[in-house]
């Protein structure tokens, strides 16, 4: 039997309850009872009897730098952490938008270098311009731009050189990142996670002595 | 148990001492639930800085914080509804001098103390389920919030000191003093805002993250409190905690009339009804307002968000929105038309057309309003149809047919409400020709205004139709509302009573509605609880943390309805009983000795006071 047919069968049952309640049940509380557990149940049954439709996480996506075979598929992953992980979209649009709390990024990657966009990201207080554009008055946005490559959004180097790759591409700009330059970090990455790893067991051991 | 595990449970029993007799309560329950959690944890205690779910076996740890949270929100809407409801009761007997107000006021109360004590109980329940199963998004929320969680103890604090002032005091600041209870009971509702809005930033940023910057934990905090959709679910959530005061007050009048024996209480208990039913549609009528505010806010926050409420998986929840409103405003007009037919003598046949012209405007509207946007059809119906919406009904399905129809049915409940108010009296004044007349025609104007909108509203682009066209539409309901309730007061003050209004003459199915309206409002609170969580969709806290537990998904309607009701009807037991409680000092009081014969002067009292008869009535 399906989950709607149970809870149908239920919802039916309750509302028989409550007709027998009203019919053969003289006490005025209880009369009450019975005539609330038959509009719920009533409710019950029109909720079942409309489309079920549950609503299912989408797969996790996985950003495998180590597969990036060219500048493209770097954009490709960079547009994804822009959407998703990196929270760009929360605040910034592409294209006007009356809603983005903070500058368009619509042509970014074109007017500005990779180096400035990255350290607009990492030190987003050492260098700021209201308004990048220069249209005008400069104006204010009522957000302040994180420190992408600290928690809570916590991007990699590659995750952003990838967002920087995605806005240059989006710009209609040469992709400057190197894949190169993504694998030698990926190397640095993966020299500094033994590091730690080692360090933690290290930590661990002492910690273990210590509690002895 | 480790010794540090020990060391903690100590630490917890010590504090429990500390606590007031339902919170311990409530703190040894969850304690009883924390060993199965660790034990559901698969007893791996010491990684627990590492555990990001655990589960508990059966219901699922999700079903659990659903049926826990729903019942502390429904509570806290009590809580928070109430001295509302009391105060402006409190309010009313002051300047009316009128005491039978002022009874209603205290005697609601002092339900306070117990609906307090319970929503900490569940508050208490649903902390401790929460740090238990949701640790990883916990410690996220408790990093981001701390410093406000300071702020909401001392709220609570000052909240508790001041309901002690303000129930304790209440017979002491009589006369002269009572101006200052007046302002502690404004205080009250003060705290209690604050206690409302705190938490609710909590809430909202999970709906409606904003990138946090620089700073101290105290600008953090606050920087994370001012997200989007704050403010418009702070506003959306105090009109409805007044809705729901209200219309539990005047359910809770129903089931007493119901179960009245004497004429005396059956008088009171239709008068309580009356005034119940009254501030539940008074808070009502802006709703829909405020509902549409915060809409509005989720779409220009993500249009995607906004999507799958109105569009996507749950855009079939919105009919379901509109049968229970549709309901209630059915209800609500429905009591006010048998209160004319009942209670005001001759004025049957003077009130039956306008009455039946009312009821089919609105369900006219209601058949509109819960007209889907497009159905599920074969794919030989949908060729049929010539689509996939229906050449008819499609029409009837979009947003410019519903917010007319919701902002129709709004002006028709107004109206009830107006045409009673008139009911057995005869304007007086030079003026009352021409201020009716003006009344009238403004009312034609609006009505037609408002359709004219609507169907304009298909022709021009959503935005526009949303930025300007719905405004007005809201603008000039509003409109109506603020002029006619002030010239009808004015009217009404040198008006000439012909009909006395008899009260306790109402027919058995009053108290049904007075309970079918408070049903349909709790229905309609647990149904908007799970649409915004559910917008949030496979998120714990939208774009930012993602739900990677076994219960990422959302239920189906069907499902949660199901849960809907099951919270509904426990929340109406929870409320019985701290009625039942709250009334027992009170009946004792009312039973005279076994044998004798006692005298009452004044009124029969047997729980709640006012509007009582003049003469005494001898008890058994």
């Amino acid at each position: 039997m399906s989950e709607v047919a149970l809870l149908q069968i239920i919802g039916m049952c309750v509302i028989g309850v409550g007709i027998l309640i009203l019919l053969f049940i003289k006490g005025m509380f209880l009369r009450v009872l019975g005539f609330v557990a038959m509009v719920l149940g009533v409710f019950s049954l029109i909720a079942l009897s409309v489309p079920q439709m549950a609503s299912l996480p989408p797969a996790v996506e996985t950003f495998d730098l180590a597969s990036v075979k060219s500048p493209d598929d770097l954009a490709s992953i960079g547009q994804k952490i822009f959407f998703s992980k990196g929270q760009c979209a929360l605040c910034h649009s592409i294209g006007p938008s009356e809603s983005a709390r903070c500058p368009d990024l619509n042509g970014i990657g074109a007017k500005l270098s990779a180096e400035f966009i990255y350290e607009s990201l990492t030190k987003p207080q050492a260098y700021i311009y209201l308004d990048y554009r220069h249209d005008g008055i400069p104006k204010e946005y009522p957000a302040q731009m994180p420190h992408i490559d600290q928690d809570p959004i916590g991007l990699s180097k590659q995750e952003i050189y990838s967002v920087i790759a995605f806005l240059q591409k989006m710009s209609g700009e040469p992709i400057s990142i190197k894949v190169e330059d993504i694998m030698e970090t990926v190397k640095e990455t993966a020299n500094s996670l033994k590091v730690a790893s080692v360090s933690s067991t290290l930590k661990s051991q002492l910690q273990n002595l210590a509690d002895r | 148990m480790t010794s540090a595990g020990q060391l903690r449970h100590a630490t917890v029993v010590q504090g429990m001492n500390r606590m007031p007799g339902l919170l311990k309560f409530g703190s040894f329950l969850a304690l009883l639930f924390l060993p199965a959690l660790a034990m559901a944890a698969g007893g791996a205690e010491i990684q627990a800085m590492s555990v990001e779910y655990r589960d508990v076996p059966g219901i699922g740890s999700r079903n659990l914080v659903w049926v826990v949270a729903q019942q502390h929100l429904l509570l806290a809407g009590f809580v928070l509804g109430v001295p509302i409801f009391a105060w402006i009761c409190e309010l009313v007997g002051w300047k009316t001098k009128e005491q039978r107000y002022d009874k209603l006021a205290k005697e609601f109360t002092k339900l306070l103390t117990s609906a307090y004590a319970t929503t900490a109980l569940f508050g208490g329940i649903l902390l401790f389920l929460l740090i238990g199963l949701y640790p990883k998004l916990m410690a996220y929320l408790t990093d981001m919030f701390f410093p406000s969680f300071l702020v909401y103890c001392l709220l609570f604090l000052l909240e508790t000191a001041t309901l002690y002032m303000y129930w304790y005091g209440w017979d002491y600041m009589q006369g002269n003093k009572k101006t200052f209870h007046l302002f502690l009971g404004f205080l009250l509702n003060l705290f209690a805002l604050g206690i409302m809005i705190v938490p609710n930033s909590w809430a909202t940023f999970q709906a409606s993250p904003v990138v946090v910057g620089e700073g101290d934990a105290w600008a953090r905090a606050w920087m994370a409190m001012q997200n989007p959709t704050w403010w418009p679910v702070n506003i959306h959530r105090l009109i409805a905690n007044v809705v729901l005061g209200g219309f539990i007050v005047g359910a809770y009048a129903g089931v007493r009339y119901l179960l009245a024996v004497s004429r005396e209480e059956r008088e009171h208990y239709d008068w309580m009804g009356y005034v119940g039913n009254f501030i539940g549609v008074f808070g009502m009528l802006p709703l829909p307002f405020a509902g549409y505010w915060l809409m509005r806010e989720v779409y220009q926050y993500n249009q995607q968000m906004g999507i799958t409420l109105m569009g996507g998986f749950l855009a079939w929840l919105f009919i379901l929105q509109a049968m229970l409103i549709g309901v209630l405003f059915l209800g609500a007009n429905y009591y006010f038309w048998m209160g004319i037919t009942h209670r005001i003598p001759g004025s049957e046949g003077q009130y039956k057309k306008p009455v039946m012209g009312m009821l089919i405007v609105l369900l006219l509207c209601l058949g509109v309003w819960m007209t889907p946007h497009s159905l599920v059809a074969s794919l030989a119906e949908a060729q049929k149809m010539g689509g996939t919406h229906h050449p008819l009904l499609g029409v009837f399905g979009v947003m410019s047919a519903k917010m007319t129809v919701s902002n129709i049915m709004i002006l028709v409940t107004f109206m009830s409400f107006i045409m009673y108010w008139r009911a057995g009296k005869q304007e007086t004044a030079g003026w009352a020709k021409a201020a009716k007349a003006i009344m009238g025609g403004l009312l034609v104007i609006a009505g037609i205004a408002v359709v004219v909108l609507g169907v304009w509203g298909y022709f021009v682009p959503a935005i526009i139709r949303i930025n300007y066209f719905s405004v007005a539409q809201v603008l000039i309901v509003l409109f109506i509302m603020v002029t006619f309730t002030p010239l009808t007061a004015l009217l009404m003050k040198s008006a000439k009573t012909t009909t006395e209004m008899v009260w306790g003459k109402m027919p058995i199915r009053a108290g049904y509605s007075l309970v079918l309206n408070a049903v349909m409002v709790i229905l309609l609170m647990s149904l908007m609880g799970y649409a915004r969580s559910s917008s949030r969709v496979h998120w714990h806290i939208y774009g930012v943390m993602r739900d990677t537990s076994d219960y990422a998904y959302s239920p189906a309607l069907g499902y949660a309805a199901a849960f809907m009701s099951l919270n509904t009807f426990v929340f109406c037991l929870i409320v019985a009983f701290i009625f039942w409680v709250a009334t027992l000092g009170d009946k004792a009081k009312a039973q005279p000795p076994k044998g004798s014969t006692m005298e009452i002067p004044g009124h029969t009292a047997p729980a709640m006071a006012g509007g009582a008869p003049s003469s005494g009535e001898k008890l058994e």
